[in-house]
């Protein structure tokens, strides 16, 4: 590990990211090269784990607030979410090898927590009268909130598999390559967060138009991402990753959206400490733009593994 | 808003701007006729005058002087009239819910009461037409009933109270749902979200209820209509051909005449015969209207009775609108029913003067004794019914020698429950009971003297003989007058009327449409 850290230190800079110059089409790409794109890899994972984390750590704390923490176990997520937060600005920072094991081990914690709140919450759902019904998949806990902790989790156990692969080799995890398990997590995961403002947007009637986006752009993003990870992999994805951007830009004006949502409720801004709670949650939207990192990230190592296996060249592909 | 001069002949002047006056404005402003709507209260303004304060919120009632007798007085106030723009849809408790379509052809088909001239289908079209202009938030699917279209926004959420009726009904057997309700679960327009505050049936401060005042009274205004408030309608004239040329009102103690070429009284079950009895002429003895003789008979209110209870959890039932979830099960079911009729029952929430005023009439208590009891106040648990009382010839509004502040002769109103109506209360408090006892509530006990919403005493039916209006709302004597709120209801149902005063209104300005165009008006 010692060693990949200062072949890393020692490695040239490449100018024009890590895709080769039209000079080395047809030739296997360099150690270097795959060195980049997989810290690079690693990093956008890393920073949407943490991201998706942040979002997780603001988000159940305003939310259980609202429900005045009236279960002890509702700090969970805020101390998970904290942790792993810590975790992946250490993953971004840490030189190759340092605190890996210990990181990785926070991030199960992570996907842990999200898998033991998602059941808390369905117990709640089926505790309340009419259980699963409209009433109780609107008002009662929201079944797809904790398992945010569990995408935040594999991100970050995923960046960590890659950090962890010497460049020579392929990454893979639990015997699949890690390029098809980003695509197509990063696509569930999409999927999942699309369906969860669907329903939240259901309830709020579609009251604007701009709550269509969140939940017409990112499936189609998660469609042809899933996609790309099914089908074999080539050197570029310029639709896909044009959607994913959208998708991006689509999160972080939500957060806008929303707080413009907290200014419609009564008293507006003026009343914050009653709307931040009431109103929509400014904390979630970003959650896409972390996604769209992490879908970006899996397009890398595709287009990486395509390159590599030296049948597209990365450049040769038309957009 | 533009303005009129009270000799200017406008083509309706429209007496009172609740759920039948309001609606109608808007609507007859809309297709492009000139209206002015007079309303006997002021024009408020929510947000600046409505006070977190139950004796101060009185002001939204009709409270002035008026006499009721008989057997069995209705209480007059808070549960049944409003003097405001916007009347009683200003403090309405906003649940807006359809006939079930049976009751139109209640006399056919389910043998009591009498006949609407409409038909159930034409109505379930002009009931999702108010659905949509209120946007009601209600449930994705309604359990009883034809198929409706989706409600435009979704159900609130349920507070403790809805819940325990919930699970009342879950545990009798019945289904339950949310309510239909006329207040906003997201933004829309002005008006921002229902923020849970509970004084709905004192006056809405944040605008998320969707009244009269608040929908169809801006509408009115931005299609041109004149709203000219604490205006006292007196007497409606009427010329040597028998038709109506516009009417008489008080304002700023004065009385003033506003010409008009059509008059349309949508002044509730009270105020609206009171003005065509006040109204006669040589011509017209008996009143206006009246070559039947039934205006001002026929009154009907709805049993409001309720079991209460007491949970060893705290309930804390002020929390958000009153009736946030129902069960109309004894509306649709037939069997097992020793009377006519139906009812269903809605959790609730009482501000606490409302709760120290049942313990007090319905248990009598006082002293340290009511002290105590009200300590519980967060524990205590209800529901309450609205249930259909037949219609009776007898039970009727008169006037009064006395006269009121305006020097006008004030309402009789004089009322005695039937057999039937006894044995429904009975069926619905021993229902209710059940429904308590069955979630563990302790201190049970009934109230059973409480009535609420009104109609009737201006019916329409199918010929002059027999009603007051016909189908269109249009009086058979008169042609350029018309009648549009809950006095024209032939029978009441066992639901709140306000949906069903809105959605008669949208058809009544469709068919005034429709005649102007074909220059029968």
């Amino acid at each position: 590990m010692t060693k990949d850290a200062d072949n890393r230190s020692a490695a040239p800079p490449i100018s024009g990211g890590a895709i080769p110059e039209a000079s080395n089409i047809a030739r296997a790409p360099s150690r270097p090269a795959t060195d980049r794109v997989y810290e690079r890899s690693a990093h956008d994972l890393h920073a949407a784990a943490g991201l998706i984390a942040l979002s997780v750590l603001l988000d159940s704390a305003v939310e259980h607030y609202r429900g005045s923490y009236h279960n002890k176990a509702m700090f969970t997520p805020l101390v998970t979410a904290t942790i792993t937060l810590t975790a992946t600005a250490h993953g971004l920072r840490a030189p190759a090898g340092l605190g890996h094991a210990g990181r990785r081990g926070i991030f199960v914690l992570a996907v842990a927590t999200g898998a033991v709140g998602t059941g808390f919450h369905v117990y709640d759902i089926l505790a309340k009268p009419g259980g699963i019904s409209w009433q109780n998949l609107f008002y009662a806990a929201p079944l797809g909130a904790p398992s945010a902790l569990i995408v935040s989790g594999l991100a970050g156990f995923l960046a960590e598999h890659i950090r962890a692969t010497p460049p020579d080799e392929s990454a893979r995890v639990f015997g699949h390559s890690v390029s098809r398990s980003a695509a197509l997590g990063s696509a569930l995961a999409l999927v999942g967060t699309s369906a969860e403002a669907a329903l939240l947007h259901f309830r709020g009637a579609f009251q604007n138009p701009a709550m269509f986006f969140p939940v017409t752009l990112p499936p189609v993003a998660a469609g042809l991402l899933g996609f790309a990870g099914l089908r074999p992999a080539v050197g570029a994805y310029p639709v896909t990753q044009a959607c994913l951007t959208a998708t991006a830009a689509i999160g972080l004006a939500g957060t806008g959206f929303h707080a413009y949502g907290v200014a419609r409720a009564m008293g507006g801004w003026r009343n914050w400490h009653q709307n931040l709670l009431d109103g929509p949650p400014i904390p979630t939207p970003p959650s896409f733009a972390a996604l769209a990192l992490a879908g970006r990230a899996a397009l890398r190592l595709l287009a990486h593994d395509a390159s590599r296996a030296g049948h597209t060249p990365a450049r040769a592909v038309p957009p | 808003m533009r303005c009129h001069a009270d000799t200017d002949t406008v083509d309706f002047v429209i007496v009172g701007t609740g759920a039948g006056g309001g609606t109608l404005a808007a609507r007859l402003a809309e297709q492009g006729f000139s209206v002015v709507a007079l309303d006997a209260g002021p024009f408020f303004r929510p947000l600046l005058d409505f006070a977190s304060d139950e004796t101060a919120q009185n002001q939204l009632f009709w409270t002035d002087k008026r006499v009721s007798s008989g057997t069995n007085p209705i209480k007059m106030g808070g549960n049944n009239s409003g003097k405001a723009v916007g009347g009683s849809t200003v403090h309405f408790a906003m649940v807006s819910l359809r006939f079930r379509p049976e009751w139109f052809k209640s006399r056919s088909i389910l043998g009591y009461g009498a006949d609407w001239p409409l038909d159930w289908a034409e109505m379930w079209h002009y009931y999702s037409m108010a659905e949509q202009a209120l946007a009601i938030a209600g449930p994705i699917h309604y359990p009883w009933g034809p198929k409706r279209p989706r409600y435009p926004y979704r159900a609130h959420e349920l507070n403790a109270a809805a819940k325990l009726l919930a699970r009342g009904c879950e545990a009798l057997g019945y289904r339950w749902s949310e309510t239909p309700l006329a207040t906003v679960s997201a933004p829309r327009g002005k008006s921002p979200p229902c923020v849970y505050r509970g004084f709905c049936r004192f006056g809405c401060s944040t605008n998320a209820k969707q009244s009269a005042l608040t929908v169809w009274i801006p509408r009115a205004l931005k299609a041109g209509a004149e709203i000219r408030d604490l205006a006292m309608a007196g007497r409606i004239d009427v010329d040597h051909q028998g038709c109506a040329t516009g009417v008489h009102y008080v304002r700023e103690g004065q009385w003033r005449f506003q010409n008009a070429r059509n008059v349309i009284v949508c002044g509730y079950a009270i105020e609206t015969p009171r003005l065509l009895l006040n109204s006669e002429t040589a011509c017209f003895p008996d009143g206006l209207a009246n070559s039947s003789g039934l205006v001002g008979r026929y009154l009907m209110t709805q049993a409001n009775q309720a079991a209460w209870g007491r949970m060893e959890d705290e309930v804390r039932w002020y929390k958000g609108p009153p009736s946030l979830a129902l069960t109309e099960h004894w509306n649709y079911e037939d069997r097992g029913k020793d009377f006519f009729g139906g009812y269903c029952w809605m959790g609730q929430g009482p501000l606490p003067i409302e709760w120290v005023s049942v313990q007090t009439s319905a248990r009598g208590l006082w002293g340290p004794a009511l002290r105590t009891e009200m300590m519980d106040y967060n524990h205590q648990i209800g529901v309450k019914m609205v249930g259909e009382m037949l219609p009776n010839e007898d039970n009727r509004v008169t006037l009064d020698d006395d006269t009121d502040q305006y020097g006008l002769p004030i309402p009789r109103i004089t009322y005695e429950w039937s057999e039937n109506d006894k044995r429904l209360i009975n069926h619905a408090l021993n229902q209710m009971t059940m429904s308590l006892a069955a979630i563990g509530a302790t201190r049970i006990f009934p109230q059973d003297d409480d009535t609420n919403h009104l109609a009737g005493t201006a019916r329409m039916g199918f010929n002059r003989e027999t009603s007051v209006v016909n189908s269109d709302c249009r009086s058979w004597d008169i042609p350029n007058l018309w009648i549009c709120d809950g006095s024209v209801f032939p029978t009441t149902g066992g639901v709140n009327p306000a949906l069903t005063i809105q959605a008669l209104a949208l058809r009544t300005a469709d068919r005034i449409k429709h005649l102007a165009a074909r220059r029968e008006l």
